[in-house]
């Protein structure tokens, strides 16, 4: 069954300037649709626009095969929720208060909540797992929670279409997966059809069906993943040159950007970064700043190290998000350790997935290579592994001829500085 | 503890109620005249219908405190009550649409308008009852103008409106000036008096004319009272569950101007009620609209009753100067308390 379907829609903020342009696409009750695109491209604007925030100038947006211009905003409510990407209150509303909200668009302007209301946002509360902090104040929730209390809010609004703007952008990889898994399983369980605007395109590419590429304001392409997320493109429309690939475990694809390779190496300056979890920090920065060269992995995409390295053009070894390190990218990590002057160890936390990581500078790290390991929590209490073997590799690290410890991931560069001058 | 009202709307509601009566009666005993409240009790009760047939009998009381009581007193405790009441409904529904606790039933430019029209009114010398009429006249047209600056595009900027009320505010207090600069004293100590306000000279009409409006307002603020609520969640996001953003704020900023506007033109400007009042009751039931709005109606009734109070026995200081001295100790307090937090 046709639940949305927009025909030639134009829009925008100012006259004469529309930021969707000539817009067709449909979405079947069910589905779970990602709309990704370059800053700028109209994603978002489609929100609004599905919504009646923006009203289409040209072409026509039929929700349930009525046009949305003689729905009024009660009735679109009732259908369609949105979560945006970042909601501020000024003042101090309870979480259920801000939950029962979703309820509005069914009740009168003297009418109040009655049980039916009740139960359904105490559901919602239950299903977002936001209900054992229903009393809490909402601004004093932190980033992830208050995200989940407006998907409760949404789901409150028992809409038969769910859309996201940019709903989890903000949160960490942890609180990402847990709202995604959530709306997920709404739309595999209860057939409710999601439509998601996303930024990042890993994210889009493992949770959705289908996906819509917008290139400013128009349909670049429109289909199943693999037929959109393409090299070209994401040549087209983004301007780079990334590899697809498809997740080992549960066949979805991802994409990592290639970057340039190594140039013309000098001598003490090539250093390979072991991190994970955003603990490398300002390491990257520095590095580069300083003229190093540098190499990363093994990363999962998607993990807050990757997206800087990413965003430095650092080299990086990946591997699938959420998986554990293969032995094709455990073997590629080792050729870059082998194949650096340093190796920088952050104090990332160690579980069965990383743990590799690991043994492979163990490995790889030779008599005449530096080895810099940073410290902070002590391994006992980041290694969450089964019988410490996370502890027993850090052992041996220390055991390494030229090893240094430093507190900061950045005063490992101090001490390759120091290493080099006193070379010269 | 944060709200600790808010699980106890109802009872604390009907408590304060009784307070406001109580408030009521006990300030009509203040004054020049001691007037024992058996007495204010048996005048009060004599003139309702049926009740009162059962105390014109009794020995009552000499008839100066009746008229006291009934011409001079209660009209001026009830326009005290009314002005509280309107004030703090505004204030309420004015931080509710502008998402700020900071906003004042004036942030329209309304009392600067009005203090202009008043001005006016006695720097060319015209009867006394003519000035609420120039104050409101003033009132509405400042606020009128702001509102109509603040619009872009079809739709009410908060920012815009918020700075058109600043830009409108120096200029009527700019005029306002002017005039008393080419004033003589007698006029000069005129308008400054009705700057502050007061409540001195009240008479009944005042009463029947604000009566309706505090209720009729008042009950239209309350009617939007949980498209409020949803709207300090945001604009866009407020439309997205179905509230006609756009009608609520403009329905809200003209009735709460308007009732702002009546009560000030009959008793010149009485500051910081409006802003206080929606900040306290919040600290006791939470900021939610159904309940703040009621609380804060009739906490303000009593506040600006008991502030007149004060105003009498101390030779009739303006009502203004009484409520800034209390309000705004209470709300650096309100400053220190919540500093580096948002929980209002």
């Amino acid at each position: 069954m046709v639940i949305l379907q927009l025909e030639k829609v134009d829009t925008g903020y100012l006259k004469g300037e529309p930021v969707l342009k000539d817009l067709t696409m449909g979405m079947n009750k069910g589905e779970f649709i990602g709309v990704v695109g370059p800053n700028g491209s109209g994603k978002s604007t489609l929100i609004k626009c599905i919504t009646k925030v923006l009203e289409p100038w040209e072409g026509t947006l039929k929700l349930k095969g009525r046009d949305v211009m003689e729905l009024s905003r009660k009735e679109i409510a009732k259908n369609v929720a949105v979560v945006p990407q970042d909601t501020y209150i000024s003042f101090p509303f309870s979480v259920e208060e801000v939950v029962l909200m979703g309820r509005s668009p069914y009740l009168g302007r003297f009418e109040n909540y009655d049980k039916e209301d009740e139960k359904i946002t105490k559901r919602s509360l239950k299903t977002t797992k936001t209900y054992e902090f229903r009393d809490r104040k909402i601004n004093e929730l932190s980033g992830g929670e208050m995200q989940r209390v407006i998907v409760a809010r949404a789901l409150a609004q028992d809409p038969d279409i769910l859309l996201l703007d940019e709903a989890t952008s903000h949160l960490d990889i942890g609180h990402k997966k847990e709202v995604m898994d959530t709306i997920k399983e709404k739309n595999e369980d209860e057939g409710l059809s999601v439509l998601s605007v996303h930024h990042n395109l890993n994210l889009a590419a493992r949770y959705c069906n289908k996906i819509l590429l917008l290139d400013d304001g128009e349909k670049h392409a429109f289909g199943r993943p693999e037929e959109v997320l393409t090299q070209a493109n994401l040549r087209a429309v983004y301007g780079i040159e990334a590899e697809v690939h498809r997740h080992p475990k549960d066949g979805s694809l991802y994409i990592s950007p290639v970057h340039k390779s190594i140039g013309t190496k000098e001598k003490g300056k090539t250093v390979h970064v072991v991190c994970g979890g955003g603990s490398s920090d300002g390491l990257f920065r520095k590095l580069i700043e300083r003229g190093y060269e540098a190499t990363a992995g093994v990363l999962n995409v998607m993990d807050s190290d990757h997206e800087k390295a990413n965003f430095l053009d650092v080299l990086c070894v990946t591997e699938a998000p959420f998986s554990s390190i293969s032995k094709e990218a455990y073997q590629k990590n080792l050729d870059l350790i082998r194949g650096s002057d340093a190796v920088v160890v952050t104090n990332f936390p160690v579980g069965e997935g990383n743990v590799m990581n690991l043994d492979a500078v163990d490995k790889g790290v030779g008599g005449d290579q530096k080895l810099i390991l940073v410290k902070g929590k002590s391994i006992e209490k980041r290694d969450y592994t089964k019988d410490e073997k996370g502890v027993e590799l850090y052992h041996k690290l220390l055991q390494k001829r030229h090893v240094e410890v430093v507190p900061f991931p950045e005063s490992a560069v101090d001490i390759l500085e120091e290493e080099r001058t006193k070379d010269k | 503890m944060s709200h600790p009202l808010k699980k106890h709307f109802k009872t604390s509601l009907l408590a304060f109620a009784l307070l406001g009566l109580a408030s009521v009666v006990i300030s009509l005993s203040l004054g020049s005249v001691d007037i024992p409240f058996r007495n204010i009790v048996e005048i009060l009760l004599s003139r309702i219908p049926f009740v009162g047939d059962l105390f014109s009998t009794h020995p009552g009381s000499p008839p100066t405190w009746d008229s006291i009581i009934m011409k001079i007193r209660l009209p001026r405790v009830l326009l005290g009550f009314i002005a509280g009441v309107s004030l703090s409904v505004s204030g309420s529904s004015m931080q509710g649409v502008f998402k700020n606790p900071m906003a004042s039933p004036f942030i329209l430019g309304v009392s600067a308008g009005a203090a202009l029209g008043a001005a006016i009114g006695i720097f060319f010398g015209f009867p006394w009852y003519l000035l609420p009429v120039m104050a409101f006249i003033f009132a509405m047209g400042t606020m009128l103008t702001v509102f109509f600056l603040g619009r872009v595009r079809g739709r009410t900027d908060i920012s815009t409106l918020l700075l058109a009320g600043l830009a409108m505010n120096f200029l009527m207090t700019a005029f306002t000036s002017l005039i008393i600069f080419y004033s003589d004293p007698a006029e000069r100590m005129s308008i400054v008096a009705w700057t502050w306000g007061s409540l001195n000279g009240t008479v009944w009409n005042h009463v029947w004319i604000s009566l309706p409006v505090m209720l009729l307002g008042s009950t239209v603020v309350y009617a939007y009272a949980r498209d409020l609520n949803v709207i300090q969640t945001g604009e866009t996001s407020a439309k997205q569950l179905g509230i006609e953003v756009e009608k609520t704020k403009i329905v809200q900023l003209i009735t709460s101007s308007f009732l702002a506007a009546v009560v000030i033109s009959f008793t010149g400007i009485i500051g910081f009620v409006g802003l206080i009042i929606p900040h306290a009751s919040r600290l006791l039931v939470g900021p939610d609209h159904k309940k703040l709005i009621p609380i804060s109606a009739l906490l303000g009734g009593i506040f600006l009753v008991a502030c007149d109070a004060a105003s009498r026995m101390s030779g009739e200081i303006w009502v203004g100067v009484i409520t800034g001295l209390f309000g705004a100790p209470f709300f650096i307090y309100l400053l220190i308390r919540n500093r580096g937090d948002t929980g209002w």
